[in-house]
């Protein structure tokens, strides 16, 4: 367990339920009218010269809008150092220029959409147009992307102290990502139900992607500002990872509220329900996937509804929240202080 | 807080197989830079490339694991195999991290069947897809050592294993881990050969960075890790230190998506800021292994920052890219191993190829090997897309 003691400022999200731009976080209820939850974009154009925009994939222009939001809630125009996680990266540039190389026999080719396809695209775009020379990275480790995103800012805290740092996650989904994932079964086929979510009902969880980018300093901004407090982050099967949990709650407790990772499939909506009986009896639960679908760096998503102070299908003000995260083995325990 | 030390390497590129072998054709100036043989690609003949010339059969029967495996990940074993063996049985009860680092993934696989895949998934073996994901090279290698501590993968373009050995030197430095096996891995593939190439920066010859006739930079493959450890596992190991990780430094170039800014600013930060976390100044630096790709743009940058911060008095320095190519995610992990066998064994590289003298630059790089030098400091330059720098110094014990 790390005791990170970071604070989240301000918050920039473009999600499956909406964005906190133009439309209002989580005023939309999520489109399950096909197999994946895709992103309620805001207006670009509010934000981006459309010029700059047409060159941008989905990837860039929500990672872009989403730090500019976190930023503007922050009040800064640039931060001091940034620090991005994305595990599949840019997809619609890498897929853009895969398809032409193959079609054309690797001949005429043109080399946006390479420049494009790098990890660290949305990092380089957001530090260029911030004007942001400090220390810039991009995790692609999986399902910890964006928690090592965090953890990393935190050393680049204690080495430069005071300094106020972007942190983000961005995915995006394309068809051909969706359909690789269909065929590996870690992603639904079929369409489902906002409530068949919530029931657990699920033979693979609903795909989903999205931003969300954060103010992150030592020190509390405002009085919004959310303390991610200790984390804890490890891959391991179910068996060792209830113990790590159990462990995490023994160490980080009480909480009075836990707010479940659980995406809908049948054996994962069974162990988050095993923590909350098991470990965290009688606690209030809530859950976030059912609004912005399965994807390696949804713990960032949850991590911006509870700055909103959004506890779906909760009522009250809660102070110490357990969040636990599990994508595809890749587990996240958070103790965040409200 | 306990210091970072380097006890052990690990690297194969397309001069070596190992650090022993890199480190002989580094002595006999021996290019690694040739006709590409086992990527299959239209530029066979026009583009050279530094490959290791064996085969994902040959790759995978050195560490025993699945010849399914991408390119990058059978690379990324064979380094850690290397610097990790010596080690992994006295390393009981410490906490062991593994930091990767590449660009490409599984994308040497992925784009053989991407057209089938398009057609119809399910033609396609799933095997053949599932380790597209840069991460997922990484994962296989760590499960594959039974490495689960702290196990990341950074990608930030060129300098992407450089900032996975700062990582680690981090969370030595914090108490966080005792034992870290830092670098990256990249193969080849079509992928990026052919998207360097549309950037017009290949050179069809074997590259001469720091030239002033240089015409572009040559890709290459290999894996290259330092192992690090705290002074606990020092102990514990019965190891002993080659040279610490001193000094480190991000920086932001905020220029352009793929070019460098003329004065090097980026560069210099990182130069820079890596010196003023080792506490030293650029006058105690022994030898720098520059990033020195040898397209125009990088070497002219880099060139001007170098000369800002060594302000008339620049080191030996050299680029190792002749050797090896630009092994891309992999490099800053090639070229840590380098540096930390310049300080043991007080070498200096020659800039292979070198002929010209820069006109905008008023420094040389070294162009004969050195030998017999006290190297106490070494600074090592990784710079990259998405104008992302990153340098690292490696000080004598």
């Amino acid at each position: 367990m790390l005791n990170l003691n970071l604070y989240i400022n301000s918050a920039g999200i473009i999600s499956g339920a909406g964005n906190n731009m133009s439309d209002g976080f989580l005023q939309q209820v999520p489109d399950y009218s096909a197999y994946a939850l895709t992103t309620v974009e805001p207006d670009y154009k509010e934000y981006i010269p459309v010029m700059q925009l047409r060159r941008m994939s989905k990837a860039v222009r929500m990672g872009v809008v989403a730090s500019k939001t976190a930023m503007q809630q922050a009040g800064i125009e640039s931060p001091d150092a940034i620090s991005i996680g994305t595990a599949y990266g840019c997809l619609q540039d890498t897929e853009s220029f895969l398809g032409k190389m193959i079609d054309q026999d690797e001949q005429m080719l043109t080399p946006t959409a390479f420049i494009q396809s790098t990890h660290n695209t949305v990092a380089g775009q957001v530090a260029l147009l911030a004007g942001c020379n400090g220390h810039n990275l991009t995790y692609v480790h999986r399902g910890h992307s964006f928690e090592h995103a965090l953890i990393n800012a935190k050393l680049h805290m204690q080495q430069y102290p005071g300094s106020h740092m972007l942190v983000g996650a961005i995915e995006e989904q394309t068809p051909n990502s969706v359909k690789a994932l269909q065929y590996a079964g870690a992603v639904a086929k079929e369409n489902y139900t906002l409530e068949d979510v919530l029931a657990g009902k699920l033979s693979a969880p609903v795909c989903g992607e999205g931003a969300a980018f954060f103010s992150a300093t030592e020190q509390p901004l405002n009085k919004q500002s959310v303390k991610v407090s200790a984390l804890d982050v490890f891959k391991a099967d179910t068996t060792v990872a209830f113990e790590r949990i159990k462990q995490f709650v023994a160490q980080a407790g009480p909480f009075d509220v836990f707010l479940s990772g659980a995406n809908g499939e049948k054996t994962n909506h069974a162990f988050y329900q095993r923590i909350s009986t098991e470990l965290v009896t009688g606690l209030p639960v809530t859950s976030f996937k059912q609004l912005c679908g399965e994807y390696p760096v949804a713990s960032s998503f949850a991590l911006g509804m509870l700055w909103h102070r959004v506890y779906p299908g909760l009522q009250g003000n809660f102070k110490n929240v357990l969040l636990v995260n599990n994508h595809c083995d890749y587990y996240s325990c958070w103790k965040l202080e409200l | 807080m306990s210091k970072a030390y380097v006890v052990h390497t690990g690297i194969i590129t397309s001069i070596g197989n190992d650090t022993a072998a890199c480190l002989q054709s580094l002595l006999e100036g021996k290019t690694g830079v040739g006709k590409a043989e086992i990527l299959k690609t239209h530029w066979q003949n026009e583009l050279p490339v530094a490959e290791v010339k064996l085969t994902n059969e040959e790759l995978a029967q050195k560490t025993g694991v699945s010849a399914d495996w991408p390119r990058t990940a059978l690379l990324s074993a064979i380094a850690v195999q290397e610097a990790w063996t010596p080690y992994k049985d006295k390393a009981a009860g410490l906490r062991t991290g593994l930091f990767s680092a590449n660009t490409v993934g599984g994308m040497d696989l992925t784009e053989n069947v991407y057209k089938d895949f398009i057609t119809d998934v399910h033609s396609v073996e799933l095997k053949k897809i599932i380790n597209h994901e840069c991460g997922a090279i990484t994962e296989i290698v760590a499960a594959h050592f039974g490495i689960y501590d702290f196990v990341t993968t950074i990608s930030t373009a060129c300098s992407s294993s450089a900032n996975s050995i700062m990582m680690a030197t981090q969370m030595i430095e914090a108490g966080m881990l005792d034992i870290a096996i830092a670098g990256g891995a990249d193969s080849m593939s079509r992928f990026t050969l052919n998207g360097f190439n549309t950037l017009m920066i290949l050179d069809k010859q074997p590259c001469q960075p720091f030239d002033n006739n240089r015409r572009g930079l040559n890709l290459g493959e290999g894996a290259g890790y330092v192992l690090l450890m705290s002074e606990k596992a020092i102990q514990q190991c019965n190891a002993k230190a080659i040279c610490t990780v001193s000094g480190y430094a991000n920086a932001n170039d905020a220029y352009h998506q793929t070019a460098s800014s003329p004065d090097g600013t980026g560069n210099k930060l990182a130069m820079g800021n890596a010196l003023k976390k080792a506490g030293l100044q650029p006058a105690d630096i022994s030898y720098i292994n520059l990033h020195g790709t040898g397209t125009a743009n990088n070497d002219s940058s880099e060139g001007k920052a170098v000369e800002a911060i060594f302000a008339g008095n620049v080191p030996m320095a050299s680029s190792t890219k002749g050797y090896t190519g630009h092994t891309l995610g992999a490099a800053g992990g090639v070229e840590a191993v380098f540096s930390t066998l310049s300080i043991r064994d007080g070498i200096v590289y020659p800039n292979l190829r070198w002929q010209t003298q820069m006109e905008d630059i008023n420094w040389q790089v070294v162009t004969d090997l050195k030998t017999g030098q006290n190297i106490r400091h070494v600074l090592s330059n990784s710079f990259g897309f998405g104008g992302n720098c990153s340098s690292l110094i490696f000080s004598a014990c």
